[in-house]
């Protein structure tokens, strides 16, 4: 009983890990490349599941064409905000951009909430279910890990294979060395800024098919915090430690609600979500480098 | 010229600030609500100064504190409501146990945290409030998630009278006592070597170590210093004013973004600035909510930014930069 | 008995050796200077002795004491004290406050008061010739005015051990002159002793220097008294094709 439960969690787990994990690797390519903390991350997570709304509930599209759109809207939004305040602040105290994004993410916050207020919204993609015996799983959420993958497949060739991608690694390994070797690395800051929140805004879409009903201005909160604890289990500032962390930590919560909900008097949920924070302070503590290794 | 009070005048517009508002909400009809809550925006800015602008660390958990310390008072009310023979005392002992509480959880996140740097040390504060919220719920301590309300207790203890001008007035005037406290604690912080080692840490933790600093204990003693006077305004502010305490709420990430609002507005770091970012904003938000209901988040976040942008040194900084040197310097820092 | 002894300090990064098997030893108020080219491993040497690293071999001794593992805030009470390469000034503070700092927490930390390290900063900074802007914000120093502070700021500390990383590049001529005379003072009237570091052997340093230490790729190839290691031929060797030969024959 318990070992069929937990399986079936598993399943769930790495399903919903895949989609963690790309939804953070826009943060750890962003400390990567500027060493930037954005710290409004959430939010922006935010704005992608309100264009997966605003494309199926308004405009009867399939979400994944929502993907694309979300992609664009994080593009300009990280344009429009790396030339308003990160660029003149990334010589400033670090003070200053933890509170430029932290604030960043307020404004879009209650932007979104004067559009659209702020009930909770939802949708209901439908396109079946697969029984896996131990589990059924929907297929719109396996639709989102598969996308997932091949979100971060692509990022992956794309570093890879383009100038621009070995640009970028090049400013991660040693941004001075870069400048001197002729690295754009100013364009190399705004198009990494760019980057990494139209990924976290594409990630947006994906995570809409975990929460039929949890589409809400005040949404990013939570999945800041699971962001830092995945980006920290991955190392921080490279965005495949960060997948690998997302799969890690789907697999974690998903076991620790299973084993939480056998404890009487305690809430699961409440729970889980306080030893995620208790895993972020321990790994913090033994080894802020992360726990996985991946280049 | 110099005479042995002459550190001490910085606090001179601090106390005439707080009398001025004193005697604008007991003498002008209809204004105690509003002096009572920028008197609440004061001890907040005043408290939190004391970490983040002294030492340039930022902390977006810093609310837990707050709800740490309303948890105090609402624990010594409730527990000890049997024995109404200690009157008042229940509520000193309410204000020790926010202190303990405050104490003993910054203890903890600054063992942790404040062995990491800047960015590193922001990320791991990021869930402290809603942590604690979870673990409070979660694990249904003091009633967990349905929260404790004890007005009724309060009522036993101190008598109906007593109890609702404790609520109506009293509250707000220790919330006073608290803030002008914090202000004195920071002039003396700044005035001694705890004040100078914060400075150098904060402009270059490395160079401040091998300067003989010992940074983590500096550190931990402005969090801890910062954490206790939160946790003295939740169990004023909130458990003695409004004699309830649900999680959701005393850990809304909320107040947080005031005090960041506040302490940066005014001037991170600087005597004065966190009073005057309290009246900026804690007036501003008022109007704002009469004419614009619904934006004011909206409006501070830009500000916020622009500030950080344009003038990272606050009202004050720029001020206090600008008389440096002059006759009015010598009264702000 | 020696002030500063290493014994074989290695330190590495990765598959980089910094510094490999570095030994030497400096007495009471002894002149010692550093030389090597850039990446030489001599900003790491000073790390190590002043404890912003550990070595990964080798000890550390501090009047005969080992702090190869102690924390380098309380090695500045012992005496040591630095500047650096690039000035690093605590900005927003006066100049006075940053020299009052060193006063504070340097070897008299234990019995001193802010009074009394603002009395010393004031004196330090009348001496280095910056009473003028002992009131303004060190963040608005020019270079040069920032490299003396932070030489006023090490000199409150009241140190055994001055480590200077570069203190003179960037300076004229007549300001090096100037602040060789001005340390040698110091230096004798408060036996300090000084390890000046510096990438190119500079004559005005060089000449001040009882020994002179040379370092390579991390490794001490040189460490004889000062008119020997200046005939050495591997120090000319060094710096070969640096066009340093020019520089060597001016020393």
């Amino acid at each position: 009983m318990l070992l069929e439960q937990l399986s079936g969690n598993l399943i769930q787990g790495v399903v919903l890990g895949a989609v963690y994990g790309m939804a953070t690797m826009g943060l750890s390519l962003i400390f990567g490349v500027l060493k930037v903390v954005n710290v409004g991350h959430g939010a922006f997570v935010m704005v992608g599941a309100f264009v997966t709304l605003f494309f199926f509930s308004s405009l009867g599209l399939n979400p994944f064409i929502a993907i694309p759109a979300a992609f664009l809207v994080g593009i300009l939004l990280g344009l429009a905000f790396y030339y308003a305040a990160i660029k003149k602040l990334l010589n400033a105290p670090e003070l200053a951009t933890l509170l430029a994004t932290f604030s960043a993410g307020v404004l879009l916050e209650e932007t979104v909430k004067m559009i659209f207020g702020s009930e909770y919204r939802g949708f209901n993609w439908d396109v079946g279910k697969v029984d896996l015996i131990v589990t059924a799983l929907p297929m719109s959420k396996i639709f989102a890990a598969l996308g997932s993958v091949a979100i971060a497949l692509l990022l992956y060739v794309w570093f890879k294979r383009t100038r621009a991608g070995s640009a970028m690694r090049s400013v991660v390994e040693d941004s001075h060395g870069a400048r001197v070797c002729g690295v754009n690395v100013d364009g190399v800051y705004a198009m990494s800024f760019a980057l990494g929140i139209g990924l976290t805004v594409a990630s947006g879409v994906l995570l809409t098919m975990f929460i039929p009903v949890g589409i809400n201005p005040y949404m990013g909160g939570g999945y800041t915090l699971k962001a830092f604890v995945i980006a920290v289990l991955g190392g921080l500032s490279s965005p495949y430690g960060a997948f690998f962390g997302g799969l890690v930590f789907g697999l974690i919560e998903n076991t620790s609600y299973t084993l939480f909900a056998f404890i009487p008097g305690v809430e699961p949920f409440s729970l889980t979500r306080f030893l995620s924070f208790l895993i972020l302070l321990i790994i913090l503590l033994i080894r802020p480098t992360g726990i996985i290794k991946a280049k | 010229m110099k005479n042995r009070l002459s550190p001490y005048y910085p606090l001179l517009p601090v106390f005439v600030a707080y009398f001025a508002l004193f005697l604008v909400g007991r003498n002008v009809e209809g204004t105690w609500q509003l002096v009572a809550t920028l008197l609440f925006y004061c001890a907040l800015g005043q408290a939190f100064n004391i970490f983040l602008g002294m030492t340039g660390y930022v902390d977006f958990g810093y609310v837990a504190f707050l709800g740490v310390g309303t948890y105090g008072m609402a624990i010594a009310i409730t527990g000890l409501a049997n024995f109404p023979q200690l009157g008042l005392g229940i509520v000193a002992i309410g204000f020790v146990l926010a202190i303990i509480m405050a104490t003993l959880l910054s203890t903890a996140v600054g063992a942790v945290a404040l062995r990491l740097r800047g960015a590193y040390f922001a990320i791991a504060t990021i869930g402290v409030n809603e942590g604690f919220r979870f673990l409070i719920e979660g694990a249904n301590l003091w009633n967990g998630s349905s929260g404790m309300i004890f007005t009724a207790q309060l009522n036993e203890i101190l008598g109906r009278d007593l109890a609702s001008r404790v609520m109506t007035l009293w509250a707000d005037i220790l919330v006073l006592f608290i803030g002008a406290l914090a202000a004195v604690v920071t002039l003396l912080y700044m005035k001694s070597k705890i004040g100078y080692a914060l400075t150098a840490l904060r402009e270059d933790e490395d160079a401040a170590k091998v300067m003989g600093i010992n940074v983590t204990k500096y550190k931990i003693t402005a969090f801890i210093t910062s954490a206790s006077f939160a946790g003295t305004v939740g169990a004023a502010a909130w458990a003695l004013k409004t004699p309830y305490v649900f999680p959701p709420e005393v850990f809304e990430i909320h107040y947080t973004i005031e005090a960041i609002i506040i302490v940066m507005l005014g001037g991170a770091g600087t005597l004065l600035g966190p009073l005057v970012g309290a009246l900026i904003y804690g007036v501003s938000k008022y109007y704002l909510s009469i004419f614009l209901p619904g934006v004011q988040l909206f409006i501070f976040a830009l500000v916020i930014i622009f500030v950080i942008v344009t003038f990272p040194e606050g009202v004050v900084g720029v001020i206090k930069r600008k008389t440096r040197n002059t006759a009015i310097g010598q009264y702000i820092i | 008995m020696s002030l500063l002894r290493l014994e074989n300090v290695t330190k590495r990064f990765g598959g980089l050796v910094a510094v490999d098997r570095v030994s030497l030893e400096i007495k009471k108020g002894e002149f010692l200077g550093i030389v090597g080219p850039n990446g030489s491993g001599k900003t790491t040497l000073f790390n190590v002795i002043n404890g912003v690293f550990y070595p990964d071999e080798g000890r550390v001794f501090f009047e005969e004491t080992d702090i190869t593992r102690m924390p380098p805030y309380k090695r500045a009470p012992l005496g040591i004290a630095r500047t650096f390469q690039i000035p690093r000034p605590f900005a927003s503070a006066t100049v006075r406050e940053n020299v009052a700092v060193g006063a504070m927490f340097g070897f008299q930390a234990k019995t001193i008061n802010v009074e009394q390290s603002l009395e010393i900063a004031d004196k330090v900074i009348e001496r280095i010739g910056l009473s003028s802007h002992g009131n303004k914000s060190a963040g608005v120093l020019t270079p040069v005015e920032k490299k003396l502070m932070e030489i006023a700021r090490a000199l409150a500390m009241k140190p055994k051990l001055l480590l200077m990383d570069e203190a003179m590049a960037g300076m004229h001529p007549g300001e090096i002159d100037n602040m060789v005379k001005f340390l040698r003072e110091v230096a004798q009237e408060e036996e300090i002793a000084i390890v000046a570091m510096v990438e190119h052997i500079m004559r005005a340093v060089v000449n001040m220097a009882e020994k002179v230490i040379v370092l390579d790729y991390g490794e001490k190839i040189v460490d004889a008294p000062t008119r020997e290691a200046l005939s050495d031929p591997r120090v000319v060797d060094v710096y070969l094709g640096k066009g340093a030969k020019e520089e060597n024959a001016e020393g």
